[in-house]
């Protein structure tokens, strides 16, 4: 039996292949080294185990750490023996077998125990081919070389980001598009997607994921490529995304890719850097034409509440002289009336007290000079020059009536 | 004891090497083609038709298996600088969708994915240049594109299926269609060009406005001030009017005396401030008595 061959390494290094493990449970023989010392330490000498191992403290029964390799293997043997072999010392105690057996056979079955968490689905295939797709809970499905479960998460949204995924990575040769009227646009932008179908997802199309960039990029720059760049940038964006969006459904659907698009979202959507300080100074031009209609608001409105101001000015004051010389008319007239009244009673009498007072008054107030023409000759008659002074004050230059030449100033007083 | 358990190992491992060698597993994203000494002799898994992968059986060491994908492939191609019927240039860059749709086909003319890649790469390369050297470049840019991929497609699908591929392609979309970069300075200079034109124009309609609105209220300050002089001339004129009717009733009763009275008060009015100087004649009025005497009257 192999158990009495233990000293040698032969049981641990059978050449039997893995796939004898359906042959299970027919014949103790052949499998008995697979069903040996339960682990951990059953795999020690030969598993990647074993340089581990030294790097844990062990009991007191246990090999010191860094203790050789033989020692270690001779602990684990010796203990393994101790378990499979009969009461008396030879050969093997079937109990134990069935126990190892059983235990290994338990665990089989367990790994195809598996839970499905409430955001997944998962899909089962047998030797590779599908047979049953899974909802949320703790399912079951056969172990190892029969069925395999891949879950996918089915509520959980994706993003893919294209154009780089922030704006310090800008990613140019993915974001510079031409737009309909020939003109480029820096756009970058995301696509929120998840998995409407399991099996599709995994069964109809190779790398989905890089299928949705490779969609989405496309679909943008068609729809892009049909706008004209004034509408992508401010107005029309929300056009463009739902256009997009409804473009890449169609393809994906028409791939079978089970994949629904939820959301696509322009992030930005700038003119090139290049050329962006043409388009800031639209905006500048358009603050400075605002400006300018501000200024000439400014001067109209003080302007023209000023000449209103005027305007009733001139009238106030037009008003003002109609009333000032009609007044000033009636009473000169009432005065003149009255004194009328009382020259008709003497006219003689009146007309000439009103030239005495009247010449009295103008010649009291003048400088006057008074000649006798009728003795004159026909030579001129010299003045003085300051019988033109005025008495007060400077005097502005009279002609003499005769004729005499008007003379400097001089002062003194003629009479 | 020894013998006996070298046969029993020797025994397995020769079962073991059978069934490996009878036993073969296709995904479900997987076709395979089994050939008996090179020759194709069936299928499993084909696309469209008899869909049933799983575990398969063989006959072992005569026959062999080889498997392809089933699934909606892409092929990824590089930029290509096409020309279009317009003579513009065009970096266009693009993915076929492509399936093995025939997998006796493939296996008979590609044998693999490689090779498939390779002469799917020419093929499309061919298709492109056949379909967008004929359209403008407008019609690539924009209005056409869809159709445009279309008609790539079907190019390609027909020359595939000529040339007995066992390929079937499914779309054919363009990722960038985009001018090359010595062009692109062109398009940048011609954008900046544009918008500095647009700011001009903002800025001189500004400008524009701004005129306009002072020019009307200089107009509108002219008017209202005319129309106050308008009105101050009126009421001007309806004073002195006033004023010319009430003398000329007043002093129309006596004319003569009037004239003396107004007369009378001008001479006040003009010489009594002191500042004229008279030369007066001792025989004027004023003096009959101071020449005379009082009997001068």
């Amino acid at each position: 039996m192999p158990w009495n061959d233990n000293s040698k390494p032969g049981p641990w290094g059978a050449p039997q292949p893995g796939g004898d493990d359906r042959t299970k449970g027919e014949d103790s023989g052949p499998r008995s080294p697979w069903g040996a010392p339960p682990p951990p330490g059953g795999r020690g000498p030969s598993g990647p185990g074993g340089p581990r191992r030294p790097r844990r403290p062990k009991g007191p029964s246990g090999p010191r750490p860094g203790q050789d390799f033989e020692a270690l293997t001779r602990h684990w043997r010796e203990r393994a023996e101790r378990f499979f072999r009969g009461p008396d010392g030879r050969g093997v105690r079937p109990g134990a077998v069935a126990v190892v057996a059983g235990a290994a056979l338990g665990l089989w079955a367990l790994s195809g125990v598996y839970i499905v968490q409430p955001n997944e689905q998962a899909v089962v295939t047998r030797f590779g081919a599908y047979v049953r797709s899974a909802e949320p809970g703790l399912r079951v499905h056969l172990p190892f070389p029969f069925e395999a479960v891949e879950k996918v998460s089915v509520t959980n949204l994706q993003r893919t980001d294209i154009g780089g995924a922030s704006s310090a990575a800008d990613v140019a040769e993915e974001s510079l598009m031409l737009t309909g009227d020939e003109n480029i646009v820096d756009l970058d932008f995301s696509v929120t997607w998840r998995i409407s179908d399991a099996d599709n997802f995994l069964f109809r199309v190779a790398d989905p994921e890089a299928t949705v960039k490779a969609v989405a990029e496309s679909s943008m720059r068609e729809i892009v490529g049909r706008t004209p760049f004034e509408s992508i940038v401010s107005t029309g964006r929300a056009r463009v995304q739902q256009q997009v969006e409804q473009v890449m459904q169609t393809v994906l659907t028409s791939y079978g890719a089970g994949i629904t698009v939820v959301e696509v979202q322009i992030r930005a959507a700038e003119p090139p850097r290049e050329v962006i300080d043409a388009f800031r100074d639209v905006a500048r031009a358009g603050q400075n034409a605002e400006a300018a209609i501000n200024e000439a608001n400014t001067y109209r409105n003080r302007v023209v509440n000023e000449a209103v101001g005027d305007a009733a000015a001139i009238r106030q004051q037009a008003e003002g002289y109609r009333e000032r010389v009609i007044r000033q008319a009636e009473g000169e007239a009432a005065r003149f009336n009255q004194v009328h009244a009382q020259y008709r009673l003497a006219p003689g009498v009146t007309r000439d007290r009103l030239y005495l007072e009247t010449m009295e008054r103008v010649l009291r107030e003048s400088n006057k000079i008074i000649l006798d023409g009728n003795g004159s000759t026909n030579a001129p008659i010299i003045l003085p020059p300051d019988a033109f002074q005025r008495r007060t004050a400077p005097a502005p230059q009279t002609p003499a009536t005769t004729g005499a030449p008007a003379q400097a100033p001089t002062t003194g007083a003629a009479r | 004891m020894n013998r006996r358990l070298v046969t029993w190992g020797l025994a397995v491992l020769g079962v073991l090497i059978l069934l490996a060698n009878t036993l073969f597993v296709v995904g479900q994203t997987e076709q395979a083609v089994v050939t008996r000494l090179g020759e194709p002799v069936r299928v499993v898994n084909m696309v469209g038709r008899n869909t049933d992968p799983g575990l398969k059986i063989k006959a072992p060491f005569i026959e062999n298996v080889a498997k392809f994908d089933k699934r909606n492939l892409a092929l990824e191609t590089d930029e290509e600088e096409i020309i279009a019927a317009d003579q513009e240039r065009l970096v266009v860059d693009a993915f076929v969708r492509y399936r093995i749709n025939d997998p006796l086909q493939f296996f008979r003319t590609l044998r693999d994915q490689r090779t498939a890649n390779d002469r799917l790469e020419r093929l499309f390369n061919s298709s492109l240049r056949q379909v967008l050297g004929s359209a403008a470049s407008n019609d690539i840019i924009s209005a056409r594109r869809g159709e445009l991929m279309r008609r790539t497609a079907a190019v390609m699908d027909r020359s595939a299926a000529s040339s007995r591929l066992g390929i079937d392609i499914i779309d054919v979309r363009i990722k960038r269609a985009d001018l090359p970069p010595q062009n692109q300075e062109a398009v940048y200079r011609r954008m900046e060009t544009a918008r500095q034109q647009m700011a001009a124009t903002i800025r001189a309609r500004g400008e524009q406005q701004k005129r306009e609105i002072i020019s009307a209220a200089d107009r509108d300050v002219a008017i209202t001030v005319a129309q106050a002089q308008q009105y101050a001339g009126q009421v001007q004129g309806e004073g002195d009017a006033r004023r010319a009717e009430i003398f000329a009733q007043s002093f129309g009763r006596d004319p003569s005396f009037a004239s003396f009275y107004r007369s009378m008060q001008a001479y006040e009015n003009a010489l009594a401030r002191g500042d004229t100087t008279m030369v007066i004649s001792p025989d004027s009025a004023f003096f009959r008595y101071y020449q005379r005497g009082a009997g001068g009257g």
